[in-house]
């Protein structure tokens, strides 16, 4: 089982305080996402799939329970160890377009393998991710002067550069038309096919579920369908 | 519509606040800088009407008018009276006393008991109103109101009269020439002697002791006399006498109260109407003029940089409401409604700004009035400050320009629609439209070519200054421009050296450094304000700084230079002139012999450091080849005691001065001469001249050296020709050894040259206890207060360090927001960095070096700025404050303290900032700073 699931979740809870009261986001989640294959995390917005992404990204701490990353407990690690493994094992793709507005398109990507402190040569790298997205010819362009499919492409190209274990994707085709979210999801599979990652995606476009290895389905915080 | 706009302010409230800030400043200066200056010049009014009194010993406000001499009528007399009743109207201030006074002419007399040591005596018969109610008797009796039985009248005799003349009480004094209608003579009784009743009475226009030849009678017996017909039978003097009370005039009455007097002088000629207030005033006026102009002047940089504080923070609060703006303009609200909500929020800022900044504005005044030099304060009584017209115009007018400045933008953004908007904000940022136009190097070349011409006509301006001139605003305007024009070219220049250490050093950055040169680098635009802001602040409070120790530290060596130690005094020395008989020849000697005072009683003075005697002669001259060098100072002095006692600067003289001194004391006969006798005179050293005093007495003098300054000696003064100009002239030194002097000249007249442990309390209680006159008595501190207290020179201390004080709140407060913005707007890039992987230390490296890039560079930028500008323009600015007998060369002075306090605050602020941007970042979740750019 430790070698088929990437991750794994244990009675994950996440409460939020807020004026109105405690809220929990998540109410006590059991999940395993498997290594090398395209998760798909399902539901509606306000479900609660974007704080999970958070959670197993490492870029937020549960409540309650336990996240095993490839074999280590996340949950427990101080931020400098957690911020180590986003930057090296982790890529991130924002369901909000998250460039870094004063670089061009190459050094954005650049920059993953700079953050990764990557010994590959960084131009010829980003180049290739690039052309992976399709996007080799737009290379120098600001992310300003490109197209929000442009953008989320070159975010996927950032995403994977620095040769993660594993990618996180928050609705990354939810700003996209069919034609390019289809395009975007074909990319991933691609990188599956080629790199072996693994790959977490949320959405909530029932027309892409077909296409997951694993789908999940959340309601109120709560996991109400989980299929593979 | 207000309630919105209520609302909307209150959630933006740090940045109304910062607006608020911005407003209330600029309404406390506008409205303080004319409070200040009426202030100031009130006090300084009041001061030169005291100084009148007590000098002078002249009542200020006493105006006199005469009855013309061509006049003889009574109804003359009587026009006159009512002319001069109104004067208090015409000058429109109260007036103490009116009172007349009549004489009739000095006429020969009879005496009833024939006594011929009287007999030449002329006497004048007067009267003045309310005569009794002002003296009091000291022998005899008073006047009765009628005459005697035997026609007698009875008149009074001043003290003064009765010493100097032979005339005795009860004396009978017939004056043949007034007779009455029966043609018998007047007879006047001498029936008392009378002196001021109270000291200082106002009422004596003309002290008691003028009257020594008058004898005064009743008012009434007097008009029955000479007064009685249409035509005067004699001639007679009447004086108006008019005392305003000056303590009720007030600065702004100056004018029209110089005006009346010139017409009142046009009218009655000057002969018959005088008073003492036109110089008062006179000099008065100029003061104001120049206090005002300075004060004004100083201020520009300070309502620059509030202008562009209040237009920068109201553009950046726009920014921010860009969403708000265009969400209400699609629910259909027009550009006008839009404009309007920001009219009103300005209106609303304006008035809350006003409500506070004109208080502000008197505190201001309060804390100009107590400074005492640059950020120093002392106590002073307090300045009479009151809200004036004035101030409520200016606040008004400066109101309505910051409305302006926070309108406008507004009135831009209504216009352009969120495409626009959208559009500008992607464009690659774009060179700014002063770049292009080479704005600042325009600016840099006007300033200085202002420097150059203005350092061409130097001369030109101290000439004007020694005229009554102020500070010229051009040359002012021009340090300001060189300013600004510096520091946007160094907004134009910063980002190349930036790039070339981010070049040369490329390899080495991590990531955090890298994005944030790439930030540095890339986004210049948003950043070029920031950076002209801090380059001027930081340049405005170094070159403050400096300005205000240099015109002190200046004034204070001046001063210190001139008089030569801490205390020079001189005692009254007696001398065998007082003691010769006239009547008997050989009691006089061929030569005036002096009495030295006891010189030992002050070596041994508790307090005293040192002390020199130091013989001083102004007119001593020599023959030269090139025609005799009169009115030489002359000063004879012992060199060790000189040397430890004199106030003397370093740098002054090519090598320390000492070593000119130890030079003289090798040959009792050697001399320093001043620097001319060389360069005019073609001496050289080594050479020997003869000088000799206005009374004879000569010596042979050596040359052992020249110098350029010397205690107590003024190369060059300024004085006023007979063309009503002021002329440069060369001033000639000689120094020798006193001893030599004393051994061939005998024992003359010295000064004692002293210098302090600590203070001269000690020298006054010596004087006071033993009760010595001195003919010359100059206190260096006290000159020094005094020099302080000058309206010009406190008023640019006041405007410096309130200048100074108002841009360091400023900038913190620029600098905070600039930067919490900037932080806030950047949420979601931190919230990238974040989950790419950069720890919290990366981001504040990040962070740190943008800073270090940005302000950091701007700081250093601006000091430098700051310095050079002093440098350049001090020299011509200084000559402003120089008083006619500046004698040193001008030294830059820089406080190493007031840099220390400037980086301390700046400094301080940096890190509030980094602390608030800290606390900002670390509780800044970033999956919540992720969800923030959902939108």
């Amino acid at each position: 089982m430790m070698n088929e699931s990437f991750i794994s979740i244990q009675g994950v809870k996440r409460c939020f305080h807020t004026a109105a009261g405690d809220f929990w986001a998540l109410k006590g989640i059991d999940a395993e996402i498997p290594r090398g294959k395209l998760t798909i995390l399902k539901g509606r917005s306000g479900s609660g799939k974007t704080t999970l992404l958070n959670i197993i990204g490492a870029l937020d701490k549960p409540t309650n329970g336990n996240v095993i990353f490839d074999g280590r407990n996340i949950v427990h690690m101080t931020e400098h160890r957690r911020a180590k493994i986003r930057r090296k094992d982790i890529g991130f793709v924002f369901q909000s377009v998250a460039l870094i507005p004063m670089m061009n398109a190459q050094e954005n990507v650049e920059y993953a393998l700079r953050m990764a402190r990557s010994r590959e040569k960084r131009s010829d790298r980003a180049l290739e991710c690039l052309k992976m997205v399709g996007l080799a010819a737009r290379a120098h362009h600001m992310p300003q002067e490109l197209s929000g499919g442009e953008q989320q492409r070159v975010a996927i190209a950032r995403a994977i550069a620095h040769r993660p274990k594993i990618i996180f994707a928050d609705e990354p085709t939810g700003e996209l038309d069919t034609m390019t979210g289809l395009q975007v999801v074909k990319i991933f599979k691609d990188l599956i096919a080629q790199e072996g990652v693994t790959i977490v995606m949320t959405t909530h476009d029932t027309g892409l579920m077909e296409i997951g290895d694993a789908v999940y389905e959340l309601e109120d915080g709560e996991l109400i369908h989980g299929s593979k | 519509m207000l309630k919105f706009v209520l609302r909307k302010m209150f959630s933006k409230k740090w940045m109304v606040l910062a607006l608020l800030i911005g407003n209330i400043l600029l309404i406390g200066i506008t409205a303080g800088n004319p409070m200040y200056t009426q202030a100031i010049l009130q006090k300084t009014l009041t001061k030169n009407l005291e100084a009148s009194l007590t000098n002078k010993n002249q009542y200020p406000g006493t105006i006199t008018l005469r009855l013309p001499t061509s006049k003889k009528t009574l109804s003359a007399v009587r026009e006159y009276e009512k002319l001069a009743q109104r004067i208090p109207e015409d000058f429109q201030v109260p007036a103490l006393h009116e009172l007349t006074y009549y004489a009739a002419n000095a006429q020969k007399i009879d005496m009833e008991l024939i006594r011929n040591d009287v007999a030449d005596l002329r006497i004048n018969i007067c009267a003045m109103t309310d005569f009794a109610d002002h003296i009091s008797i000291v022998a005899g009796r008073g006047y009765s109101a009628t005459p005697d039985e035997a026609g007698i009248i009875d008149a009074v005799v001043s003290e003064k009269m009765i010493a100097d003349t032979n005339i005795l009480l009860d004396d009978v004094i017939s004056f043949p020439f007034f007779t009455d209608a029966e043609g018998n003579p007047l007879r006047l009784r001498i029936a008392g002697v009378f002196t001021n009743s109270i000291e200082n009475d106002l009422y004596w226009v003309r002290s008691p002791y003028v009257y020594q030849n008058h004898c005064f009678i009743d008012e009434t017996l007097f008009s029955d006399f000479f007064l009685s017909q249409e035509e005067l039978p004699y001639a007679i003097n009447v004086n108006y006498y008019v005392q305003l009370d000056y303590t009720a005039m007030r600065g702004d009455q100056a004018e029209h109260i110089l005006q009346t007097a010139t017409a009142y002088k046009e009218r009655y000629t000057s002969r018959d109407y005088t008073d003492y207030i036109s110089p008062i005033l006179t000099e008065y006026l100029k003061t104001a003029k120049k206090v005002n102009v300075t004060l004004w002047v100083l201020q520009v940089p300070v309502f620059i940089l509030l202008a562009a504080f209040i237009f920068m923070v109201s553009r950046q609060m726009l920014e921010m409401e860009f969403n708000e703006i265009a969400v209400i303009k699609s629910r259909g609200a027009g550009r006008g409604q839009i404009f309007t909500v920001y009219l009103i929020q300005s209106l609303v800022i304006s008035l809350l700004a006003l409500i506070a900044g004109i208080p502000l504005g008197g505190y201001l005044c309060q804390v100009l009035g107590s400074s005492n030099a640059f950020l120093e304060f002392v106590r002073r009584s307090a300045l009479p400050v009151e809200l004036n017209q004035e101030a409520l115009i200016y606040s008004g007018i400066a109101s309505v320009f910051s409305i302006c400045a926070m309108v406008f933008p507004a009135a831009r953004y209504a216009k352009t629609s969120i495409v626009g908007h959208k559009q500008r904000k992607n464009a690659k940022s774009q060179t700014p439209m002063w770049q292009k136009l080479f704005l600042d190097v325009i600016l840099l070349a006007i300033s200085i070519y202002g420097l150059y011409t203005f350092n061409g006509q130097k001369e030109l301006l101290a000439m004007r200054v020694q005229e009554g001139g102020s500070l010229d605003p051009l040359l002012f305007l021009s340090s300001s421009l060189f300013m600004l024009g510096a520091g946007l070219l160094a907004v134009r220049i910063l980002p190349l050296l930036v790039w070339l250490i981010y070049r040369l050093f490329r390899r080495f950055w991590s990531p955090a450094l890298y994005a944030s040169f790439l930030r540095v680098l890339r986004t210049r635009s948003s950043q070029g304000f920031i950076i002209v802001f801090l380059i001027m602040t930081i340049a405005l409070g170094v070159f403050n700084a400096q300005a205000a120790r240099t015109i002190n530290q200046n004034a204070e060596d001046n001063l210190h230079y001139l008089t030569g130690a801490d205390v020079v005094l001189q005692e009254s020395w007696d001398n065998s002139s007082n003691y010769s008989d006239p009547l008997d020849p050989s009691t006089a000697s061929a030569e005036t012999v002096y009495f030295e005072p006891d010189f030992g009683r002050y070596e041994s003075l508790e307090g005293i450091d040192s002390l020199a005697k130091v013989y001083i002669n102004d007119t001593v001259s020599v023959g030269s080849g090139k025609g005799t060098i009169k009115n030489i100072h002359f000063m004879a002095i012992h060199t060790k005691d000189f040397g430890e006692t004199a106030w003397f600067k370093d740098g002054l003289t090519d090598v320390h001065w000492y070593h000119y001194l130890n030079a003289m004391a090798q040959n009792s006969q050697a001399t320093l001469v001043s620097r001319n006798f060389q360069t005019k005179h073609g001496y050289k050293l080594g050479d020997s001249f003869i000088y000799r005093t206005a009374k004879g007495d000569s010596q042979r003098g050596i040359i052992y050296g020249f110098v350029d300054y010397f205690p107590g000696f003024s190369p060059v003064s300024y004085k006023k020709g007979t063309d009503g100009l002021y002329s440069e002239t060369d001033n000639y030194l000689i120094v020798a050894n006193l001893q030599q002097i004393q051994a061939s000249w005998g024992v003359l007249p010295y000064q004692i040259w002293i210098k302090h442990q600590d203070n001269a309390d000690y020298l006054y209680e010596f004087a006071d206890k033993n009760n010595i006159y001195y003919s010359t008595f100059k206190d260096t501190s006290v000159q020094l207060t005094e020099a302080k207290n000058d309206p010009v020179l406190q008023g640019t201390n006041g405007i410096l360090t309130v200048g100074f004080i108002v841009v360091l709140l400023l900038c913190s407060v620029g600098f905070l927001i600039y930067w919490i913005l900037s932080i806030k707007s950047r949420s979601l890039q931190f919230g990238i960095f974040r989950a790419m992987g950069m720890s919290m230390r990366e981001i504040f490296t990040m962070l740190i070096n943008e800073q270090l890039f940005i302000s950091g560079l701007s700081i250093a930028v601006g000091a430098v700025v700051g310095q050079l500008t002093a440098r350049l323009y001090m020299p011509l600015i200084q000559l402003a404050y120089a008083a006619s007998d500046n004698a040193l060369p001008l030294e830059l002075i820089s406080h190493p303290d007031d840099n220390i306090r400037l980086f301390a605050v700046i400094g301080l602020v940096m890190l509030i900032c980094l602390m608030i941007l800290g606390g900002l970042i670390s509780h800044m979740k970033i999956a919540q700073a992720l969800k923030l750019g959902e939108d």
